[in-house]
């Protein structure tokens, strides 16, 4: 019966959401608009939530990613105020998510500092550096090039409802590529084969020959340019960029995680599980708010949610240590 | 059927739900900004309105997330309500207001600032405000003397402000205005006024050098006035006015010294004004005037004491 539990407690808590809300919300919830409209509204933490998945397969996790969303937008759209072209600007973003990652990598893993306190460090020196770049300002109006706004409110139109064209939202399309690089890389290559050795047994990994330095190194560049990517997708929905705007992902990616890891069979992370821990997330906003539940109500009952699910969970696996005769 | 009945059930027992009624009107009210005391005030006079017109009102606050602001505005269109309400700038949620333009939903802005797709803005006139104050200074110093402005440009709120006290100390030939400083905001403005206005007393020594001193907004006012009760020059009968009313000039101004008198803005009237407008729009009506001004009040000692 644990063992049951503990197997799809978590994904029969996840139907029973979205079963309760199309209850609910007849008319509005289970429709192609309402559902492209959750897509484009988690596509931020998608992103973020599927490269931290990366660094959480081998037991470390990544404070910092709130931060350096905030940090690209801005970063962005100083150079636009600079007269940069918008290529050039998001690639310069990028690139200090990339540097911003991998220096993240080599305090974990080179120097071995733990990720919390690392992380937690950076997420400080990266917020910094957002107010300074900016100096505390939020960036937009003019200086925020049009088409650079416009990507958000657009996509591709796949039908017509009457007056009004259903799109297919630019940000999903984004975080789907992001999610689809992340499956390739965790789930085909060797690249991630070992990923998952490490949070296996890191010192049985290492002597079987796995280079974890140089992995756990590099696989912090994953974050670092997932958060860029995301405070990107950010500055752009809101056309704008100031130095607090991203903070929030951290912890609701981290959460995402989370909740994925109760729908796997072995508790691992797995990016397509990180991915339905999002969705759950983006459903109760969307439902909850439609459903007109107060905003304060709705922080305390997501939270809830999340320890409701990882208890069921954890309570699952100690029933099936118990009846395991080896202990 | 049963099951929803029960989860709605134990939703609505521990008050999680409004009820839900099918003939009222449902007004979403969205702002990332409701833990800024302004803000809670407006939602205030906006609740107590919509309360009288019977709507249902649902207060959503993302917490500084503007994205959240977007998000919120396309679930509750598609929930369908009658009308929005917010209270940001409406440049950084472009995406929500298209898509509550193409669902039919009117949007009016609490303070937000002007849209094409907003229906309309309501809040308090700047250049009606700094009108009062002007006139004020240049009444009080009976029309002839040196005055000293603070201003600030770059924001262009306080800009229209400066705009219309140029004009009224223009108007009057004896009046000199014989600086206009622009203070450093970064620490709030008061530190940077203060210094400003010390090197201004400094280089003016002689008592009536300076009449008054005319602030866009309270704190470099209440900056001049430090300078000034510094320098030891408090008996001069140097006027000081500020805008916006905040509790610190309030306290200055019912002190009775030479911070004389600054403008309320009426956040509660601003709110129910919102309401006022939504219920214009529902009933079909097309607002002529998008920018809808609620009237100010000047604050002197006479009515920051008034029993």
């Amino acid at each position: 019966m644990s063992d049951w539990i503990r197997r799809f407690g978590g994904l029969i808590g996840m139907l029973a959401v979205i079963g309760f809300f199309a209850i609910s919300l007849p008319d509005t919830f289970l429709t192609a608009r309402n559902w492209l409209n959750i897509s484009q509204q988690i596509s931020m933490l998608t992103v973020v939530a599927a490269t931290m998945t990366v660094v959480m397969v081998m037991g470390d996790f990544d404070l910092s990613v709130g931060s350096m969303a905030s940090l690209s937008g801005v970063i962005a759209a100083t150079l636009f105020v600079q007269d940069w072209s918008i290529p050039a600007a998001l690639a310069a973003a990028l690139a200090v998510g990339l540097v911003g990652g991998l220096f993240n990598g080599l305090v974990v893993s080179v120097i071995g500092i733990l990720p919390f306190v690392a992380t937690l460090a950076t997420l400080t020196v990266f917020s910094g550096l957002a107010f300074v770049v900016s100096d505390g300002r939020t960036i937009f109006g003019r200086d925020i090039p049009a088409a650079f706004g416009d990507f958000a409110r657009g996509g591709p139109e796949i039908a017509r409802l009457g007056e009004r064209a259903l799109v297919l939202p630019n940000l999903t399309l984004v975080a789907v590529g992001v999610v689809l690089a992340v499956w390739v890389v965790l789930e085909q290559t060797s690249y991630g084969r070992r990923l998952y050795a490490i949070g296996g047994n890191r010192e049985a990994a290492r002597l079987a020959g796995v280079p974890v330095m140089t992995l756990r190194l590099s696989a912090f560049a994953f974050t670092g340019v997932g958060a860029a990517i995301a405070g990107l997708m950010y500055a752009s929905r809101v056309a704008s960029a100031n130095p607090t705007q991203g903070d929030g992902l951290m912890l609701a990616a981290i959460a995402a995680v989370f909740l994925g890891m109760t729908l796997t069979r072995d508790g691992q992370p797995r990016v397509l599980a990180t991915l339905a821990g999002v969705v759950v997330l983006g459903v109760l906003d969307n439902g909850l708010t439609q459903m007109r539940v107060d905003s304060y109500v709705r922080e305390v009952l997501v939270g809830a949610i999340i320890l409701v699910a990882v208890g069921v969970s954890a309570l699952g696996r100690r029933g099936v240590f118990r009846r395991s005769p080896s202990r | 059927m049963t099951f929803r009945t029960a989860l709605i059930g134990v939703a609505a027992a521990i008050g999680l739900a409004a009820p839900v009624s099918a003939a009222a009107q449902e007004v979403a009210v969205i702002t990332p900004y409701l833990a800024q005391p302004g803000t809670q005030f407006y939602v205030d006079g906006f609740e107590a309105r919509a309360e009288e017109l019977g709507w249902t009102v649902n207060v959503i606050d993302t917490a500084g997330d503007v994205a959240a602001v977007i998000s919120r505005m396309e679930d509750v269109a598609t929930q369908g309500v009658d009308a929005i309400v917010i209270n940001v700038d409406p440049a950084q949620i472009g995406a929500g207001l298209q898509t509550a333009a193409d669902a039919g939903i009117p949007v009016v802005g609490m303070d937000a600032g002007s849209d094409p797709l907003v229906a309309a803005n309501v809040t308090s006139n700047g250049y009606a405000m700094a009108a009062e104050t002007a006139v004020y200074v240049a009444n009080r110093i009976g029309g002839e003397g040196k005055v000293v402005m603070f201003t600030f440009d770059p924001f262009p709120p306080v800009q229209v402000r400066g705009v219309i006290a140029d004009a009224v100390f223009g108007n009057f030939p004896d009046i000199e205005v014989i600086d206009r400083i622009t203070p450093d905001v970064s620490d709030g403005g008061i530190a940077d006024s203060r210094a400003q206005m010390e090197a201004l007393l400094a280089a003016n020594p002689e008592p009536g050098a300076v009449s008054a001193v005319w602030a866009a907004w309270d704190q470099p006012a209440l900056g001049a006035l430090q300078a000034i009760e510094a320098a030891g020059r408090a008996d001069e009968g140097i006027v000081i006015t500020g805008i916006d009313a905040n509790p610190q000039a309030r306290e200055a101004i019912a002190a009775g010294g030479n911070f004389e008198a600054s403008v309320a803005q009426d956040f509660d009237g601003i709110g129910r004004t919102a309401a006022d407008t939504v219920a214009r729009l529902i009933k079909g009506e097309t607002l002529v005037q998008r920018v809808i001004y609620v009237p100010t009040t000047l604050v002197t000692d006479a009515s920051v004491n008034a029993p």
